[in-house]
Order: structure tokens, then sequence, then C-alpha cells
């Protein structure tokens, strides 16, 4: 990774305001209410993941996907560009970014094809009408939008220098590791550096597997309020999860959302 | 976006690389001269690939880096693989200047394009970038004398110890004898080497190792320096496209170097070691008594520049309007013992 996170561009134009991510989400909370925001970017972060997968990338490419995914959408409303164009771009920009071998085209768009109708039938009846050029202007505009900065650090390597200092628990850095993949569906990439939220995770990953570590957090120096919101944050999730059946609602949702206008040609 | 095409107005074509052409134009927004990199739009293929790799990694270390000796990137625009870079406008670069034969580059001049060059590479390697094509022509130079290093297409972060890295870097004359061998692992050590080699050239006014090819590259790096072994320069053979040379004699640097103290001779033979991990770092390089020792580098503005370079700058200086000016208003003293 490269040198210094306070200097970087994440940490100097990334990190952003509460405030500022309310406002500037207001046209689509207009539409759709918070819940339901969320619950889109939710499907949109699973989309970015399965195809990441499908498309053997590490994780590491899949994460800042991700979050220039929702760096775009913290900018601009969902009408801008449909996500389901988005999704693939950023994968596409990021595999090129973290220079981990190549994704061609075609193939990104093989893949989304399959995907779509595989994987997420429940969700679009209608198979993948994107192509290739489409995804080559997108890539662009998602630049621009991004100005530029393409560097994205994650919590993934803060997490294993914790887990060390711990006292390396296998079980431990699994959860934990699953719980930032976890992050990943919330605001928290938006709005805290990697490093607490790498933290975050380990604190639920201690309550979930029921570890009294105490000693070690009481130790640690860091603002302990912001590492108890991304706590909430992904607390707020899990609850979100459980009383919420994806196949069922998000069709609806994808419905409700605003679009841009004319769809897609072929 | 169409709106920044129109932004900068071309004034001349200034070069072409490989991968792009090099404008220089105007912003109409701020009136200020930049210099545009418009990167080639490769076969078809490559379009298929959207916004092209080079140009794409010299955004992404750009964007995360701030320092007097490494060219700023000012903005970006474009259309699909259609990429143009804004940079800062530089007049010259150090290829130009050693090439010019009207140029007398003295030891406080050398000191000067010296530190600014370790300076900004010693940024650099503090954030883990390797650039990876150091050369005379990608150490821009502008009016002011102010050094930058340029052109990152080629950089890359580094420190990952698992990960291998391609060995076809830096364009020959100035790659590493490692790098000439196969190695896949290498450090900040082989932009040190491109350094001394830099540095010879300043001193000698050519090419320090002008190879032919790959093969040559490492025969006069051996006949100045000998031909490196296990003992000096361990696991050596390991390396996977490592051969015996025929032997040769290590050359004294002060038989090369005539002109060159000694405090430079030092500077000099800590960069261009064979065995990577003795050659100094950017910062032990900076502590040498050479930049310490008088004469003190050259101030800026007093570099010398290129012949048409000077010409515009005097063009640029006060007109005879001015003059006229200041002289009724008395003016300086030697100036009215001239007239």
């Amino acid at each position: 990774m490269a040198g210094n996170f306070w200097q970087s561009s994440h940490h100097q134009q990334w990190l952003l305001d509460k405030q500022d991510l309310i406002r500037e989400r207001q046209h689509d909370l207009n539409i759709l209410n918070e819940e339901e925001y969320q619950k889109i970017f939710i499907f949109f972060s699973s989309v970015i993941q399965t195809l990441g997968e499908q498309l053997k990338l590490r994780q590491q490419v899949i994460a800042t996907a991700t979050v220039y995914f929702k760096r775009f959408y913290a900018r601009n409303s969902l009408k801008c560009i449909d996500p389901l164009l988005l999704a693939p771009t950023c994968l596409f920009l990021a595999s090129k970014v973290e220079e981990f071998g190549v994704i061609s085209n075609s193939r990104l768009i093989t893949t989304c094809q399959t995907v779509v109708k595989n994987k997420f039938s429940y969700a679009y009846s209608q198979e993948f009408p994107y192509r290739t050029n489409h995804i080559l202007e997108c890539e662009f505009y998602l630049l621009e939008n991004l100005d530029c900065c393409l560097i994205v650090y994650q919590p993934y390597r803060p997490l294993l220098q914790l887990i060390q200092d711990m006292g390396h628990e296998e079980q431990l850095l699994t959860l934990a590791w699953r719980i930032v993949n976890d992050s990943l569906r919330t605001d928290v990439c938006l709005l805290y550096p990697p490093y607490q939220i790498a933290i975050g995770s380990l604190q639920v990953a201690c309550v979930v597997l029921q570890k009294d570590h105490k000693a070690w957090f009481a130790e640690l120096n860091v603002d302990i309020e912001k590492i108890q919101e991304i706590a909430r944050y992904i607390i707020n999730l899990f609850e979100l999860w459980k009383q919420y059946d994806e196949k069922k609602e998000i069709r609806e949702l994808l419905t409700k959302m605003p679009k841009p206008k004319p769809a897609p040609q072929r | 976006m169409s709106s920044k095409l129109k932004r900068y107005e071309k004034i001349e074509f200034l070069g072409e690389g490989q991968f792009a052409t090099v404008y220089k134009a105007r912003d109409v927004k701020t009136e200020a001269i930049v210099a545009v990199k418009k990167i080639k739009l490769g076969s078809r293929v490559d379009a298929q690939d959207g916004i092209n790799r080079t140009a794409l990694r010299e955004i992404k270390i750009l964007q995360e880096l701030d320092h007097k000796n490494l060219m700023g990137l000012l903005d970006v625009f474009g259309h699909m693989s259609n990429v143009s870079l804004v940079f800062d406008f530089m007049d010259t670069d150090l290829e130009v200047i050693i090439k010019d034969n009207t140029i007398i580059l003295t030891t406080a001049n050398i000191k000067s394009y010296i530190i600014q060059t370790l300076q900004g590479l010693e940024y650099l390697h503090m954030n883990w970038i390797l650039h990876r094509d150091l050369k005379p022509n990608n150490l821009l130079v502008n009016s002011n004398g102010v050094l930058k290093i340029g052109d990152f297409g080629l950089a890359k972060l580094y420190g990952s110890p698992n990960r291998l890295n391609t060995h076809q870097v830096v364009t020959r004359w100035y790659r590493a004898p490692e790098l000439l061998f196969g190695a896949k692992q290498y450090s900040v050590c082989i932009d040190m080497w491109a350094v001394g080699c830099i540095l010879a050239e300043l001193l000698l006014r050519l090419p320090f190792l002008p190879g032919e090819s790959d093969l040559d590259q490492l025969t006069r790096i051996f006949q100045v320096f000998g031909n490196p072994t296990e003992e000096n320069w361990p696991g050596l053979k390991m390396l996977s496209d490592y051969i015996e040379f025929k032997p040769f004699a290590p050359v004294p640097l002060k038989h090369i170097f005539t002109a060159a103290g000694d405090d430079l001779l030092d500077v000099i033979s800590g960069l261009l070691v064979l065995n990577p991990l003795e050659r100094t770092n950017c910062t032990e390089t900076l502590q040498k008594s050479f930049f310490s020792n008088k004469p003190a580098p050259t101030y800026g503005p007093k570099l010398p520049l290129p012949q048409n370079i000077r010409k515009l700058k005097d063009l640029e200086k006060p007109s005879l309007k001015r003059k006229l000016l200041e002289s009724a208003e008395g003016g300086t003293l030697s100036k009215r013992l001239l007239f």
C-alpha cells in the first residue's frame, strides 16, 4: 500500500461529514425513505461482491470497487447512472487500479449476464442490458466524480495488525474479517478512517464470540466514541437483516428507485 | 466534459513518447501555461480496456503526492479511452541541458540538480513508490531552475513482499544490474542506480553506460566496476537470468571522472554499487559531505538554461519602455555610468 494515510486523498478529501451526506442524498430521500435507500445499497454491494467473486478478484479489489460505488452516489443521485451499470464499472476500474490482473471487457459483460440471470433473477426479470461501450463511457464519468482519487485504504491490513497485537486468534480474525466485509454495506467507509472501522469490527466480533478483551481495548489510543458509532452502524445492519427478506422486497424497491431517462439503448 | 476540451488551447507541439503526445497549452480559465499530455489511442483491442493503464497509474499516484520536486497533476479530461492529463508547464529537461554544449555545468549546478532529484525521490520512496524510469529526459526543469521528476507511467507501489514485479523497466542505459539479471523483487535500489548514472552523465556530458543490448549493458557495467561475485553480491547466482561474463578488472572512478572531487566521487561510488543492498538510499546520499561542502548548490533562477529558452526569457525581461522609465527616475548608478 502507498505511504501515508494522513496525507492521502482518502483522508483529506474522502472522509465525509454525516450531515453533508444526508444533504447530498436529499433528492433520493424524497423518493425513498432512509431504510429503503440502505436496502438498495445493500443489494448493490452484494451485486459487486458476487460479480467480483465470479471474476475471481481479490477481496481488496472488491472492497475498493464498493467504496468507489458508494463515493459516486455520495455525490450523485441514483438517477444519474443506473447502479446496475455503475457496479461492474467500479470493478473494472478497481481491478486496473489495484493491478491484480486484467478483466477483459467482454469477460466482464458475460459475467454480468450470467450473474444477473442466475443469482439475481429475483430482482431482474430481463437480462443484463449493458454493453462494453456503456462501461467505457461510464468509467470516465466515474473517474471524474471520484475527483481522480483512486487509492483507497481498507480496514483489512490494520485488522491483521490489531489481531496480531491481541495475540493471534484465528476464530476472532475470521469473524472480524467478515464483519469488515459486512461494513461495506453501511456508510462507515465514507465516514470513518479504515483503522477505526477495523477496531469497530473487532469489537463487534468480540461481543459476538463473547471474548473479553476489555483491558486490551482500554489501552488503545483511539476516540472510543467513534468506535461505538461504527459498531452501532454494523449492529443496525445486522438488525435490519434479521427482519428483511431481500428476495421478496427488492423488486419493488428497484421499481421505486429514481432512474436515468431515457432507458439505455441496446 | 466538452467544456474541459475547450478549456485548454493548444499553443504548440512539444514532444512525443511511446504512450503519449505532449502539447503546450493555455488554460483559458486561469491564463496559466500548462502541458497537456494526451495519451495515445492504442489499437482497437486496447481501446476495449477503457482508460489506459499507464495513464491510470500516473493519475492514481500523482493524486496522492505533493512535493515541489515532483510534477503536479492539475487536471484530467477526455472521453472514454481518450485521456489527457494536464501538468505544470516545464521549459526544458536535463537531457536537453546536458546535450547543449553552450551550457557549462559547474559542480554547483550539478549539486543543485542532484539535490532536487534526490529530494523528490526521497519523498516518493517514503510514500512507498518506485519511479522505475528515471533518466535525464524525465527530469524536467523550468526557467526558475526548479527540477521536477516527471513521467510516472511506470511508477509502482512497492513493499508487498510476495508480489513479483517485471524486470522490464527503466530505459536500458539507466537500468540496474539486478534488473538486467532478471530480478523480479527489487526496491528503491533500482532508482538509486539510475540517479548514479544521471549524475555520471551530468559530469561526462555523455551517457555513462550506453549499452546497445541488455548483454552489452552488463558488459559495460562490469568493464567499469569489475565482475560481481557471490562474495560482494550474495545471492547473485540465484537471479533467473544470471550468466557468467568474462572477467574484467574494475577501473578507479577517479580515472573516469577526472574533474570530480573526492566528495563527489564518494556520492557516485555510493550509488553505483553492483550489490543493490549496498547502494545508498536518498536520505543517506543527501547526508554525504558533498552536499554540505562548498560550493553551495546554485540558486534556482541562476541555473543555466538552453539557448532558445534563454532568449525567450530575455524577451520577457523589462521592456525598453520600462528601462527608459527607470532611467528617467534615476535608475541605478551603473546604468548612469553607461550612458
